[in-house]
């Protein structure tokens, strides 16, 4: 009973995609994310079981609807850009405001770590 | 859940570099009314957090206190050595206005324990890069997937559940439900976000599940 119910959920073979490497989704991919996640945004402390297995459905879904439409306008410049999930989410500001924070808190981070390996080799070089 | 309040608290102090005692008593009240507005989900906080906000404030101030160092030092290694988002916490500064972290942090320092352990678990929850990783190299079928690629994916997705917990809890409100969000309320939710076209349409349907 696993086995089938496991298998038919879990390999996405409709749709028109080269073959995928082998990566099998077993269940709660997410879960243990998805459960702090949801009781940070205003769920219980304990979210349903249940509850935070649809989330997990609907959120992979939503984020290969998401890739594939990227993809689609990616495929006009060849590669897949981060700039066109940028595009997707163009009209829907909070995340494209968030976006736009983490990308430039993650170049501020890169920023800082390479100046601190710069500082380490200075050290070690003095000593 | 976790237990930790003190890397937010010390996240902001350090950043602002004032004393760890809150401002005197009068000016809190008088900063606290316009801003329970903003900070109370439910109509029970919003009333127990008036009574409670000396005492909380207090109380918060002391652990902070002898904290400091200790956390300082964990946040340093945080920043060099791990990647994820966690670091955002001692981030904070420059790049934001000082009116909007000094809001934030009179808004943090009246928080409740609840209200902060959700708060937390808000800033700190986030998929991991290599399973979303993992996800988006399967899903696109070629290997060049980008670490700011699945950053933004991640903050997307994040938002995403955002959206639909927030909508399952209206959906509640109006049906006059509590406890734990249900399956009923999360399909209702994912029904509405649809008709409001937040969901990326399939232009061929999904035919086999």
């Amino acid at each position: 009973m696993n086995a089938s119910a496991g298998l038919s959920s879990k390999v996405r073979v409709g749709s028109s995609q080269p073959p995928e490497s082998s990566f099998k989704r077993k269940r709660g991919f997410f879960q243990k994310d998805l459960q702090h996640m949801m009781y940070g945004f205003g769920d219980d402390p304990n979210p349903l079981p249940e509850t935070v297995a649809l989330v997990e459905d609907v959120v992979l879904e939503y984020v290969t609807d998401m890739v594939h439409k990227a993809q689609d306008t990616a495929s006009k410049r060849g590669k897949l850009l981060t700039e066109d999930f940028l595009f997707l989410i163009r009209k829907d500001s909070p995340k494209l405001n968030r976006c736009t924070e983490l990308l430039s808190m993650n170049e501020e981070l890169k920023q800082a770590r390479k100046a601190f390996e710069v500082d380490e080799e200075k050290l070690s070089s003095i000593e | 859940m976790k237990k930790s309040k003190d890397p937010f608290e010390i996240a902001f102090e350090e950043q602002d570099e004032s004393p760890p005692e809150s401002p005197t008593g009068p000016d809190e009240n008088e900063a606290q009314t316009p801003l329970t507005l903003d900070v109370s989900g439910d109509d029970d906080i919003s009333n127990n957090l008036r009574p409670a906000v000396p005492s909380t404030s207090a109380a918060a101030s002391i652990p902070v206190g002898t904290a400091g160092p200790t956390g300082k030092s964990k946040e340093e290694d945080e920043e060099e050595e791990e990647e994820n988002m966690d670091v955002e916490l001692g981030k904070l500064p420059s790049s934001g206005d000082p009116d909007k972290t000094a809001i934030m942090q009179t808004i943090l320092s009246q928080f409740t324990e609840g209200q902060m352990s959700r708060y937390e678990s808000f800033r700190r929850s986030g998929f991991q890069k290599s399973n979303m990783k993992r996800l988006l190299t399967s899903i696109t079928g070629s290997a060049k997937i980008s670490m700011p690629m699945t950053i933004v994916v991640s903050g997307i997705a994040k938002m995403f559940v955002g959206e639909l917990v927030e909508t399952a809890r209206i959906v509640m409100a109006e049906r006059k439900e509590s406890g734990p969000i249900r399956p009923c309320h999360m399909r209702e939710a994912y029904r509405r976000l649809k008709l409001e076209g937040k969901i990326p349409k399939r232009s061929v349907p999904r035919l086999f599940r």
